[in-house]
């Protein structure tokens, strides 16, 4: 553990992508088979085995307890403390200096410790035993030993760079070990299967979620090429996700990868026997009478964890699939787009299922798709998403094979970095946000607007906020980056005042994203790009400079 | 001895002595030269002759035109209404000094800017006995422990050397008055050559009468990618200067020597990879270490974490105050100057 986290210091301290997979893999090719599962799990913030679904139940509260007693400092000096930092494991570990003996902590011993903690049920034995470590071990390694608990490594890591590192690691081929994850979703066993050559005897695994094919922006219809050449469907409001089906129970994995199913009653409630075992991309929608009921309806039923059966009356959720992954025993991932249709459509015939297939369209000129456009938002559609002929499934990607073609004023997804209260009726609610896009691993500010969101959204979304606080300048909250909204905008300008260089002109928040988390939000790419398609036929350096 | 805090500064009401005022006064005991310690002008100005001649550059010449400079270095001492004042060497940037105020039976010391571990360069800190310390805690909580100059020394040289293998350009980002010369200093005796900042290479006729060399360096120049043929050199500069460096067409890799480099949100902050923890404040237990060896009964905190440190000072039986003037602050990056 002592060598893990020394690199996960030398990960914090690199920006750039590959020389963070190359620290990796140099830390991961001399490790014995089980300190290399061990250190996969580790650095994917799983203190356990993935199989193993027992939790640690070690809170923030636990965490600090035991360093209140290992220092003697106070609930309000380790509050100062953590507000200044930021970061529970750094905090802690920054207060356990001077306290350890400083002894050497392997992988092993780290994984024993993580199981007795999940053995133990009384707080105050799990509390004793955080305080056996905490005086046992250095603070520089228990800064990750802590942040492998609270599942936050905050090093600018990504599961992808872990993967690609153990493909480099072992020489295994990248995309064989990229494919193998995303059958078993289980990177510390593909690890040990990548070393042995044997990940072609990895099978495919259900009811763990795998990433989702995501569609490119369309800017502009001519650079569809021939309309022919692409199968086309309307792009649904609702919420994207994944079904599993395997012996006739179902899992609803959304797009963070979370399981939502129990949120689901009507999907998840009762076996779906006539189907075979498959893996179904599509849409969550309220659907009610044939038709499909409007998002902010959806909005309530995803408010609830576990809605109430007259929830489910009143706002019903079917599952409008558009796409095949997995069928019977074995991905399918690379057929074509053609032959997983054909596919899911056998599967979408068998009724008495709260299951949908998404109709395709045909088009033969540019004009017939800008008339499906015009059909899908009279549908009450957001747009049309066109996806290439003869292309496979690429998880995870946003290649150039979907687009989607969306409303024609551009709205992009942000995340919340900055929270303000609002004036008159609203002074005791964050109602004023500073967003940001994604730039790599950092967030970077384009706007800021007032919410256009309901009481009600507002009232939550300050208590979430509230819980996110990392900094307070007077009214201003600097606030984690973990909430997701949609933001409307006239235009994007170049801006001085923003991190970014851009900002919105009259942003305006469409919709609150419960949906998304901050790894999908739009990036500064995609702002240049609308910044330089809004230039018009002009070079991005022919543009009047507005600094 | 009564002490007044107020918006103004700190006053000695007794003996009509302000100490590191925040606005010009009839009297004023400049601590140290960083901006938010010696500003204003002043009808007299007492401190080291390092501070005060540093004091008066940067605060141009109209400004002290009609000072009366008193300068007191280490060890020496004058009479003020009364009082006996006595400068004492406190380690934190070039003629840095805590101030001895006798009066009566009564001693006051006021620490300035300070810590307890030798500096890279500049004196050693003295602590004398007393019984009321004012006393500074810009890091004063638990969380604060900074390397030694040994330490940091090896982190900067590692660093600068690691850049140069992979023909990456190391940049030091610290305060243009003290750090900076220190890194450069430290540099320079590694045979490591520089190209300095002009906010940090104006200070260096005091350093160098002082003793500090700043071997092969050079002022920074514009475009730095258009000179050839050079060995190689690392750059020494001010934190504000980071978007020029981001901008640069070179490969220049960051390294930021703060107390505030213990947290990794100095990362974001500063666009920094390399964080080294070293100061010219003192860390937590310093602070704690220095209000024990001084025997002092009763501490006014002023700068930084106040409210904090004087709670945890009180805990242990001293008798310690945070004024509300100066009351509690976050991690206020130029307050650390
Ligand atoms: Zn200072």
């Amino acid at each position: 553990m002592d060598l893990f986290a020394a690199t996960c210091e030398r990960l914090a301290a690199t920006s750039s992508r590959n020389s963070k997979i190359r620290i990796l893999a140099d830390y991961l090719r001399p490790l014995a088979d089980d300190d290399l599962t061990r250190a996969v799990r580790f650095f994917s913030g799983s203190p356990l085995a993935a199989t193993d679904h027992r939790q640690l139940s070690v809170g923030h509260s636990t965490l600090r307890e035991a360093v209140m007693q290992v220092t003697g400092w106070d609930k309000d000096i380790i509050r100062v403390c953590h507000r200044t930092v930021g970061d529970t494991g750094e905090t802690l570990a920054a207060l356990l200096h001077g306290f350890a003996r400083g002894e050497d902590l392997s992988l092993a011993a780290a994984e024993e410790h993580y199981l007795a903690l999940q053995r133990t049920r009384k707080t105050a034995h799990k509390v004793a035993h955080l305080v056996e470590c905490f005086t046992r071990y250095r603070p520089s390694t228990l800064k990750y030993f802590i942040k492998v608990i609270t599942r936050g490594m905050r090093i600018g890591l990504q599961e992808k760079m872990v993967v690609d590192a153990v493909a480099s690691a072992t020489g295994a081929d990248t995309d064989a070990v990229r494919a193998a994850n995303h059958r078993a979703g289980n990177l510390a066993q593909v690890a040990l299967a990548a070393r042995a050559g044997t990940l072609e005897s990895i099978s495919a695994r259900l009811f763990h979620p795998m990433d989702f094919m995501l569609a490119r922006p369309l800017d502009s219809l001519f650079d569809l090429g021939d309309p022919a050449l692409w199968a086309i469907e309307d792009k649904y409001d609702g919420i994207r996700a994944q079904l599993h089906l395997q012996a006739g129970e179902i899992r609803i994995y959304t797009r963070g990868l979370e399981d939502a199913t129990p949120s689901y009653p009507d999907l998840s409630g009762k076996l779906w026997l006539g189907l075979p075992d498959c893996i179904l991309d599509g849409e969550l929608m309220a659907w009610k009478d044939g038709r499909a009921l409007h998002f902010n309806v959806l909005q309530q039923r995803l408010a609830r964890k576990r809605p109430s059966a007259r929830l489910i009356t009143d706002i019903p959720v079917v599952f409008m699939a558009y796409d095949l992954l997995y069928l019977r025993d074995d991905m399918v991932l690379h057929l074509p787009l053609e032959a997983r249709r054909a596919a899911l459509e056998a599967i979408t015939q068998q009724k008495g299922y709260p299951l949908l297939l998404s109709p395709r369209h045909e088009a033969r000129s540019l004009d017939d798709v800008e008339q499906l456009f015009r059909d899908a938002r009279d549908r009450g559609n957001e747009g049309l998403v066109l996806k290439r002929r003869g292309s496979p499934y690429e998880m995870g990607k946003r290649s150039g094979t979907w687009y989607k073609l969306k409303r024609p004023l551009a709205t992009l997804d942000v995340v919340i970095t900055a929270a303000e209260q609002g004036h008159g009726k609203r002074a005791t609610v964050l109602s004023d946000y500073t967003f940001a896009v994604r730039e790599g691993d950092r967030f970077l500010n384009v706007g800021k607007a007032y919410s256009g969101l309901t009481d009600a959204e507002i009232r939550e979304l300050t208590r979430l906020l509230r819980a996110l606080v990392t900094e307070r300048f007077s009214r201003v909250l600097l606030v984690k980056p973990e909430i997701v909204l949609e933001v409307a905008f006239d235009g994007i300008q170049k801006s001085p005042r923003h991190k970014s260089g851009y900002a919105m002109r009259f942003p305006r928040i469409v919709r609150w994203r419960r949906d998304k988390t901050a790894t999908d939000i739009d990036t500064l790419d995609r702002v240049r790009e609308i910044y330089e398609h809004s230039l018009g036929g002009m070079k991005p350096g022919a543009a009047a400079p507005e600094e | 001895m009564h002490v007044t805090y107020s918006p103004e500064g700190i006053y000695l009401g007794a003996i009509g002595l302000w100490l590191d005022p925040r606005r010009s006064q009839p009297a004023a005991w400049l601590s140290h030269a960083h901006f938010d310690h010696a500003r204003g002008s002043h009808g007299t100005a007492i401190g080291t002759p390092d501070t005060l001649e540093i004091y008066a550059l940067r605060a141009g010449e109209a400004a002290v035109a009609h000072t009366r400079m008193q300068p007191l270095p280490y060890g020496e001492s004058i009479e003020c209404n009364g009082a006996r004042l006595t400068s004492l060497p406190a380690a934190h940037i070039l003629g840095a000094a805590q101030l001895l105020v006798e009066h009566g039976n009564e001693r006051l010391v006021y620490t300035g800017d300070i810590k307890l571990r030798p500096p890279l360069c500049g004196a050693i800190t003295r602590v004398e006995p007393c019984h009321h310390l004012i006393m500074e805690c810009t890091f004063g909580l638990p969380i604060f422990h900074f390397l030694s100059k040994e330490e940091a020394t090896a982190r900067i040289v590692r660093f600068a050397r690691e850049c140069f293998d992979e023909g990456d350009t190391p940049a030091f980002l610290g305060y243009a008055l003290g750090r900076g010369q220190e890194i450069a200093h430290v540099l320079a005796s590694h045979g490591i050559a520089t190209t300095i900042h002009g906010a940090i290479s104006r200070y260096f006729p005091w350093y160098q009468r002082a003793g500090y060399g700043f071997g092969d360096w050079r002022p920074y120049q514009r475009d730095e990618a258009a000179v050839t043929g050079d060995t190689p050199r690392a750059m020494v500069t001010v934190p504000s200067f980071r978007a020029t460096l981001q901008a640069s067409t070179r490969r220049i890799r960051i390294a930021y020597v703060s107390g505030w480099a213990s947290m990794d949100n100095a990362r974001a902050r500063t666009g920094a990879e390399e964080l080294i923890p070293y100061s010219d404040h003192g860390g937590f237990h310093e602070l704690l270490d220095l209000v024990q060896q001084s025997g002092v009964t009763k501490v006014d905190a002023v700068h930084g974490f106040t409210d904090t440190f004087a709670r945890i000072l009180a805990q242990r039986g001293v008798d310690a105050h945070a004024p509300s003037a100066f009351g509690e602050r976050g991690s206020d990056e130029e307050a650390a100057d």
